[in-house]
């Protein structure tokens, strides 16, 4: 009965009971929004650079990374293989040739990182063969080179065109070769599209003079959170000499982000819910002092102070649950279409491309979170509702009965 | 037997800090089953009286004991719980809780007492038919004139069978006819069921009917007949 009352009692003023329960609604969706907003951000700068070429986790020479030179080369390549072979975990990897050069055309010439790869196992690492605007991805035979959009203008060539790769060999001579432009990929890192050339695996070799030495293993796994447990186990496998990595290891400073986010999302929740608590407080507040005399005559009757208050409490919690649904099936309603169609952010393209974005976001909603905001938002307007309730509690009845 | 006893009773309030002496050393005793009425001018303490008897103001000076048991003594809680249990209480304003039906009115303080909703129900539907009042059941206190809804006022205080119901000025709103009918039904309540009504009127209808009558002047008895 005591539930029937306060659920009574907040439509007794409907238009107050509507503004806050605006407020909720309005404050839960903002919260689904930029939750999945920042969450689509972040995740897709991740997803985009695993997917480009950082992969799940990569095997190297130790040292390779810091110093990328054509003598830091896997020095067992079998053995990797086989080590590879028996995890279960992983579902494709690929070997790369990564070396530092020139590229040069009749008019310009550009230093990039020539990758050499192979065609058919990169496909299933990477998704590089998805972004050629122009030409054909690579089909394993003869001289064929891709290159990003940004460094065909600056080279001034396009698909056909003869273009030559330097880089140091070994010994420490110039190995050079001459390609023709295949495709030129534009992807969603205008930074890569600058610096990165990408070759057959056995020109890259030839042109290196390394036989059939690899740089890179990369490899995607089944649970890209389990990057970092499943690359410790393989780096168990293998002698200290191989530096073994999670994208975690590779990408720190994204990582990082990623986490600064999470910190931004308790901020955002705070802040939303310092609005809410001070609207829920002012609403429950006039709810309160109007009707002071009803509460004094409650008293009077026999009412325990706890259950005035648990009253209140149930009001605004009803407020809280209510508002919360309802905010919580606009939000996904606005935000769960938007996860498929992306939000168009083309007029800041240049600024995203530069974060390997790319000028459509993806919103993310994730479980976690949104059940989060499920919990979080009517316990929010419980504490709301402590100090009105509390300011009920301390009326005396013999005043109450008499407040006009 | 008296159950309500006053011994120098005395209440002062601070009006900005200037001292109002609204009691002046009253002691009374009331018996079960009394039909009192306390009358006297505006300003005399009757209502400051009747709050003290009803436990929702303490004395400044002096004690009140219900059935002996020093009022003083009891926590805010207990206090509460005395309330419920012992008392029943009509408003001059009626004071129904305006989002509850007569029936929900009437059973809410039930619902306090932790009585069944089947048990609450039957008793005030029963009780709603003996005051003739039954189809105001499922009426809210806007749907219902000023005497129905203190019909209703008086059905929610005696619906727990209290051992004593004040009424303070409960035919103020009232036109003659209609608190006189009210005041049959507190008296018809009073004899049938033995309840002790203690009144606070200027009323000269209710003053009339009173079985005995306390005349308050200036906070203290100036007769008790």
């Amino acid at each position: 009965m005591l539930a029937m009352l306060a659920w009574r009692n907040i439509w007794r003023n409907s238009r107050r009971s509507m503004i806050v329960l605006g407020s909720v609604v309005v404050g839960v969706v903002a919260l689904i929004f930029m939750d999945s907003f920042m969450n689509g951000f972040v995740m897709q700068m991740l997803f985009n650079q695993i997917k480009l070429n950082v992969s799940h986790i990569q095997i190297h020479k130790e040292g390779f990374r810091d110093n990328k030179v054509v003598q830091n080369y896997i020095p067992d390549q079998k053995k990797v293989e086989t080590v590879l072979d028996n995890f279960p975990e992983i579902q494709n990897y690929t070997k790369r040739v990564i070396t530092f050069g020139l590229l040069s055309s009749a008019r310009n010439s550009s230093g990039v990182y020539i990758y050499g790869v192979n065609p058919e196992t990169e496909v299933k690492v990477s998704n590089i063969h998805k972004q050629i605007i122009e030409g054909d991805y690579l089909s394993g035979n003869g001289r064929e080179i891709l290159i990003g959009k940004k460094l065909a203008e600056k080279l001034e060539v396009g698909v056909g065109d003869k273009v030559v790769a330097m880089s140091n060999t070994p010994d420490g001579s110039i190995g050079s070769d001459v390609f023709r432009v295949t495709g030129i990929f534009q992807t969603v890192n205008s930074e890569f599209d600058k610096s990165n050339i990408i070759i057959p695996i056995e020109r890259a070799q030839s042109m290196l003079e390394v036989g059939n030495k690899v740089y890179e293993f990369a490899m995607m796994i089944n649970d890209y959170n389990k990057a970092d447990e499943i690359a410790a186990r393989i780096q168990n496998k293998l002698e200290r000499n191989y530096e073994v990595q999670s994208y975690t290891k590779i990408l720190p400073l994204l990582v990082l982000q990623m986490d600064m986010y999470k910190e931004f999302a308790y901020v955002l929740n705070f802040i939303i819910g310092l609005a809410l608590i001070f609207g829920i407080i002012n609403a429950m507040l006039m709810a309160v002092f109007e009707r002071i005399r009803e509460f004094g005559v409650l008293m009077s009757i026999g009412m325990k102070n706890y259950k005035l208050f648990l009253m209140i409490i149930f009001e605004a919690m009803f407020l809280g649950v209510i508002g919360t649904l309802v905010g919580f099936i606009i939000g996904l309603a606005i935000v769960y279409p938007l996860s498929h169609t992306g939000i168009d952010m083309s007029i800041f393209a240049d600024s995203l491309e530069s974060f390997g974005i790319g000028s459509i976001i993806y919103p993310r909603l994730i479980i976690g979170n949104l059940l989060n905001t499920l919990l979080t938002i009517p316990f929010i307007t419980l504490i709301g509702a402590v100090y009105p309730a509390f300011k009920a509690t301390r009326l005396q009845p013999v005043y109450a009965i008499r407040y006009v | 037997m008296s159950i309500i006893k006053t011994e120098k009773l005395e209440k002062t309030y601070s009006d900005n800090g200037v001292p109002v002496h609204a009691l002046r050393g009253i002691d009374i005793e009331i018996k079960k089953g009394e039909y009192l009425v306390i009358a006297g001018p505006s300003g005399s303490g009757k209502t400051t009286l009747l709050n003290v008897l009803g436990a929702l103001d303490k004395p400044s000076v002096g004690s009140v004991f219900f059935e002996d048991k020093n009022l003083a003594d009891l926590s805010k809680s207990e206090l509460s719980d005395f309330r419920l249990k012992n008392l029943g209480f009509i408003f001059q304003a009626y004071n129904l809780i305006p989002v509850l039906t007569a029936l929900e009115n009437i059973e809410f303080s039930m619902m306090l007492l932790g009585i069944s909703e089947k048990e609450r129900h039957r008793r005030a539907k029963d009780l709603l038919k003996e005051l003739g009042i039954e189809e105001l059941a499922d009426k809210r206190p806007n749907e219902m004139s000023g005497g129905q809804q203190q019909r209703v006022a008086v059905a929610r205080a005696i619906v727990n069978n209290p051992t004593v119901v004040l009424a303070d000025e409960p035919t103020a709103n009232l036109d003659s006819k209609t608190g006189g009918a009210l005041l049959d039904l507190m008296e018809k309540m009073n004899r049938e069921k033995n309840i002790t009504f203690i009144f606070s009127s200027h009323d000269k209808q209710v003053i009339d009917r009173a079985k005995r009558l306390l005349i308050l002047k200036d906070g203290k008895i100036s007769e008790n007949e």
